[in-house]
């Protein structure tokens, strides 16, 4: 998947998937937090986010 | 708004992520705004469609977590 | 605090100005004198610290009832008596952790970094007082060494009155250090000072050997006297004497008592004014064959207070003393329910969607971050929503009639919800859709509180914009949402027992007291299993007498129908609904029923090891049973005998501790002991697992001088016959030297080894552990039953146990059983997979995927050889929809579309 996203001009780092129990909500809201930041790193980065829309979904 | 927000377009599981969520919010846990969440039954009903559909439509992130 | 009123906001909690000491949290953390107890508390409602309560005390404050914005505080309440007249009680009091405040060689009372295993439990929980994160009650800072005692107040006549061991202390604290290495990493030095290691339990052996092996966890047996503290620094010295005698001194950061079991004084008074007898450890006293009955009867017992026990057992106890109660009253089962009267359903299908949009203010809950108004405003601006509104508490029972009134006049079909949770309130709604008439399916929540106003509250702009959001999203799914229909089924009344050993009989038997009709199907042409080749129990009751009543009992009930010889050579249908081919003799026949109990049990391991076979002076504990229930003569005459322990267990091709072996073989040592005191009566043993209050013959055993010599498993002791002169050499643990025993008699305490049955665990799908025992299907939660629906477990099947733990077992699955039966029809959820059968190319990718085996092959019809899900077996969890390549399944309620649109609907900006 991380491999299309980046075939398609698309920062892996926008998908994250996690593991959380029920009970973690500790853990929710880090991985929360951590993926926010990481998603605002990117955008400041790349300033302008341009994508192109793939032809097929 | 001056700069926009990204969203982050998760998909959380029923059982396990949803649960915790809400019981960051029973601890008043605080977290950044930026995640909108679709309920899913089980992280089995993922589909590579649902991630591709979300940034098509703009998600500046997707979330799964189980 | 009125419950039906407390809405569960904390606003009373947040304004509470009385600051005190968090008992969940073992002291370690503060918390207010109106609180919940613990965050996961169900239902969730809080309470007032009567003894803390500044109003309920010193007659001020009455700030949370000021705060309460649904006037739920009450502080007249007063404890109220309220007699009951009830046909049978059951006994589920618990037990008290020993408190080593008063060891005060441990420090306990004075020094913060000695701690007990129930405070270090709470410091390494998520949710407790350090979320977590283990740091030093003293300092804060990271431990680098922490230290385990093990068998505090337990196995100890010396500083405290409990002879017993408490079963759970061991693998406990295996666990905390596990854990805590997992936490901090692998330079935390985690070392474990014990006794006797008892990881007797199921999968726990496996566990220690990882510990030990992977996890790096150093097990030192030793008992440690005295933890001096040095200085400031708040660092603990230990001295201890290591096996070989040598003294050592070490450092640690930390010490954890492994505090054991104890029944509280209170609790042997409630015993005393119920008439019911206690053991000397002050547990409950009950019979082998009737694990949870009291000496009163009609009075049951289950969990620690029969016995300390862990998690699975207690569960298994439970369900056990619910049979029992259950085969009492079985008479009057279902007088007292009432039927609920259904409103008739409307047909909304092909109906234009008008939704009816709701949002709740939570009092300030929600209202106080979330502009409300403007969400409701907005939500009206969308399409198909015909109307939207705000309620202040949407829950309350005001709220939902004037829903239901909403429904009906503005021809509502579709609703939104944005509130809670729909974890706890979605039921509530739905109960409200299906009072208007409506579907219940016809309905949508999302999570402005949990997921949004308590976590973003600092940011009240940007937490309208989410709910907006969210609004829209649900908005947008509940238009494609359609009726949903719940399949209704019925459940067969018969009841199939796989097994005649004891675990299937006590099953067999309590099934038919609770008035269902059971067959009982065991291969052999005998019933009783392997305990017609046991002599005595631990109590010293006489199995062959015990069983005989039972096998009695079974052939003379009328409910019971007996196949020996028999066999399963197939099975068909699903939960409520099985058929099985039965045959015996070559012929077969087939029989319906609505639940299956598996309790195949297991076998005796036959030694190749100690020279077994190569002379008649060594024998099996089986062979030593066969002779003291002959009453052997020959064993009055023996100078000397040996058991050796676990042969063929704990071995790493059979990585498990047979339980029971132990106190089978300490029974046995004791009863040659009487038969002849002049005996010389050893027990080779690595350790010794008399758990429990089983610890008591341990003790006895050696007060009747039965010499107990441990060896390791690297250095075996080597039996030999010389010249007819029978001896055993081992390496005594304490000399360091070998030692040439001679003796007339070697008993092997064979492993047990389970009758791996793989033709039925296809038969009902259920799945086998790598030692061969059925996996049940949830390790703490779930003992009794497996994942299959209508599919039970007991006895050795799942795992070696004793007698009594077997007839609890069999009792348990026939509970687990019966809640099923009772209801004689389940309903399917509505929430499943459908194949679109026209659109199924019978890749069968579906088919094998399923973790509960609901999708099959079509055998009859147009569609024949295309997929179709069965509603009773489906859990809805969508990995078939996921998987299908030709997007022929559907997820009702959470259908591929509706997903779609509200991924869609997510940036109203695209």
């Amino acid at each position: 998947m991380k491999n299309l996203m980046e075939h398609m001009g698309l920062d892996p780092g926008r998908l994250h998937f996690s593991w959380i129990s029920s009970a973690e909500s500790t853990k929710f809201v880090d991985v929360a937090k951590k993926v926010t930041a990481e998603v605002k790193a990117l955008e400041s980065k790349e300033k302008k986010f341009v994508k192109t829309k793939p032809k097929v979904a | 708004m001056a700069e926009k927000e990204p969203k982050i377009l998760s998909f959380l599981c029923n059982w396990c992520s949803y649960g915790a969520a809400d019981l960051a919010g029973v601890s008043r846990m605080e977290y950044p705004s930026n995640i909108r969440v679709i309920r899913i039954p089980c992280t089995g009903r993922m589909s590579v469609k649902f991630i591709l559909a979300a940034f098509r439509q703009g998600a500046d992130a997707v979330w799964v977590s189980g | 605090m009125d419950e039906s009123k407390c809405i569960a906001c904390g606003a009373c909690t947040e304004k509470c100005p009385k600051k005190v000491v968090d008992t969940y949290n073992a002291g370690l953390a503060k918390r207010k004198a109106i609180y919940v107890e613990y965050p996961q508390a169900v239902p969730l409602k809080y309470r007032i610290d009567p003894e803390e309560c500044i109003y309920l005390t010193k007659g001020k404050c009455g700030t949370c009832k000021k705060k309460c914005p649904v006037d739920a505080i009450d502080y007249d309440q007063k404890p109220e008596n309220v007699t009951l007249d009830v046909g049978s009680v059951i006994l589920a009091p618990g037990f008290e952790p020993f408190s080593p405040a008063g060891l005060d060689n441990y420090q306990y009372a004075s020094h913060p970094n000695v701690v007990t295993a129930l405070e270090f439990e709470r410091l390494l929980s998520a949710s407790g007082p350090t979320h977590g994160h283990v740091a030093r009650p003293s300092d804060g800072k990271d431990p680098k060494k922490i230290a385990w005692f093990q068998c505090v107040g337990s196995r100890d006549m010396n500083r405290c009155d409990n002879a017993y061991c408490s079963s759970v202390c061991c693998m406990y604290a295996i666990k905390e250090a596990v854990i805590a290495k997992e936490h901090a990493g692998d330079d935390l030095d985690c070392s474990i000072f014990f006794m006797d290691m008892r990881t007797h339990g199921k999968e726990f052996e496996r566990f220690y050997d990882n510990a030990k092996n992977k996890s790096g966890v150093k097990f030192i047996r030793s008992r440690v006297h005295t933890i001096t503290p040095l200085q400031d620094t708040g660092d603990l010295e230990l001295r201890y004497v290591t096996e070989d005698g040598a003294l050592k001194t070490d450092v640690f950061d930390m010490v954890v008592l492994s505090v054991g079991m104890q029944i509280p004084a209170e609790l042997v008074s409630l015993s005393n004014k119920l008439g019911i007898n206690l053991t000397p450890g002050n547990f409950c006293d009950t019979g082998t064959f009737t694990p949870v009955e009291t000496s009163r009867p009609g009075i049951f017992v289950s969990g620690a207070f029969q016995g300390p026990k862990d998690i699975p057992q207690a569960v298994v106890d439970s369900s056990a003393a619910s049979a029992a109660a259950a085969e009492l009253l079985s008479g009057v089962r279902n007088t007292r329910t009432k039927e609920k009267e259904l409103v008739p359903e409307m047909n909304v299908l092909g109906d234009r969607p008008k939704i009816g949009v709701f949002i709740c203010q939570c009092g300030i809950n929600i209202a106080g971050v979330v502009n409300v108004p403007k969400v409701v405003e907005y939500a009206a601006s969308l399409p198909y929503v015909e109307f939207a509104t705000d309620k202040l508490f949407a829950c309350s029972q005001d709220a939902q009639d004037s829903m239901v009134d909403l429904i009906a006049e503005k021809g509502l079909n579709r609703i939104v919800m944005a509130a809670c949770t729909p974890k706890t309130h979605e039921p509530l709604f739905q109960e409200t859709l299906t009072n208007a008439g409506l579907n219940k399916y016809l309905f949508e929540m999302t999570n402005i509180r949990n997921q949004n106003s308590w976590v973003h509250k600092n940011n009240p702009e940007l937490a309208t914009e989410k709910a907006k959001d969210l609004v829209r999203m649900a908005i947008a799914k509940v238009a494609m949402q359609e009726p949903l229909k719940e399949t209704e089924l019925d459940v067969n009344q018969t009841a199939l027992v796989i097994g005649g050993g004891i675990a299937g009989m006590a099953s067999a038997s309590s099934l038919a007291k609770q008035g269902y009709t059971t067959h009982l199907v065991e291969k052999g042409s005998r019933l009783g299993g392997q305990a017609n080749n046991l002599f005595h129990t631990a109590k010293g009751e006489s199995i062959p007498e015990k069983l005989a009543e039972m096998v009695k009992d079974i052939e003379s009930n009328d409910r019971i129908k007996l196949h020996l010889n028999t066999e399963l050579s197939n099975v068909d249908g699903f939960v409520g609904n099985f058929v099985s081919t039965l045959s015996s003799n070559g012929n077969e026949e087939t029989l319906d029923h609505g639940i299956a109990v598996v309790a195949t049990g297991a076998s005796p391991y036959t030694p190749s090891e100690y020279s077994y076979g190569s002379d008649d002076r060594i024998i099996t504990s089986l062979d030593l049973d066969k002779k003291l229930m002959a009453g052997d003569p020959a064993l009055k005459k023996l100078n000397g005998a040996l058991f050796i322990q676990c042969v063929g267990s704990r071995e790493p091709e059979r990585m498990y501790c047979s339980r029971v072996c132990c106190t089978h073989s300490i029974e046995n040592a004791i009863e040659l002991k009487e038969i002849n005191p002049d005996m010389n009566v050893y027990v080779l043993y690595r350790d010794i697992r008399t758990y429990g209050e089983k610890e008591l013959l341990y003790k006895k055993a050696r007060q009747l001088g039965v010499i107990f010599i441990r060896f390791s498993i690297d250095n075996k002791p080597v039996v030999k016959t010389e010249n007819g002169k029978l001896t055993v050499t081992v390496t005594d643990h304490v000399l360091q030297l070998p030692m040439e025993l001679e003796v007339d008699l070697v008993t092997l305490a064979t492993a047990i080894i389970p009758n791996t049955d793989e033709k039925l665990a296809n038969f009902f799908k259920v799945a086998i552990n790598q030692d061969g025992f059925f996996i049940e299907k949830h390790a703490k939660l779930g003992p009794s039953e497996f994942p299959t629906d209508g599919v039970y477990l007991c006895g050795m099947a799942h795992y070696p146990k004793p007698i009594d733990e077997s007839i609890a077992h069999a009792k348990a699955a026939a509970a687990r059983a019966v809640t099923l039966l009772a209801r004689q029809k389940i309903f399917s959820s509505g929430t499943i997979a459908q194949v679109d059968q026209a659109n199924c190319a019978a890749c069968g990718v579906c088919v094998s995927i399923c973790p509960y085996s609901a999708p099959s092959y079509a055998e009859k019809g147009r569609f024949a050889g295309k997929a179709e899900v069965n509603p009773a077996l489906c859990k809805g969890c969508g990995l078939c929809v996921a998987s299908c390549r030709s997007g022929a399944i559907h997820l009702k309620g959470f259908d591929t579309d509706q997903i779609l649109t509200q991924i869609f609907e997510m940036d109203e900006a695209v």
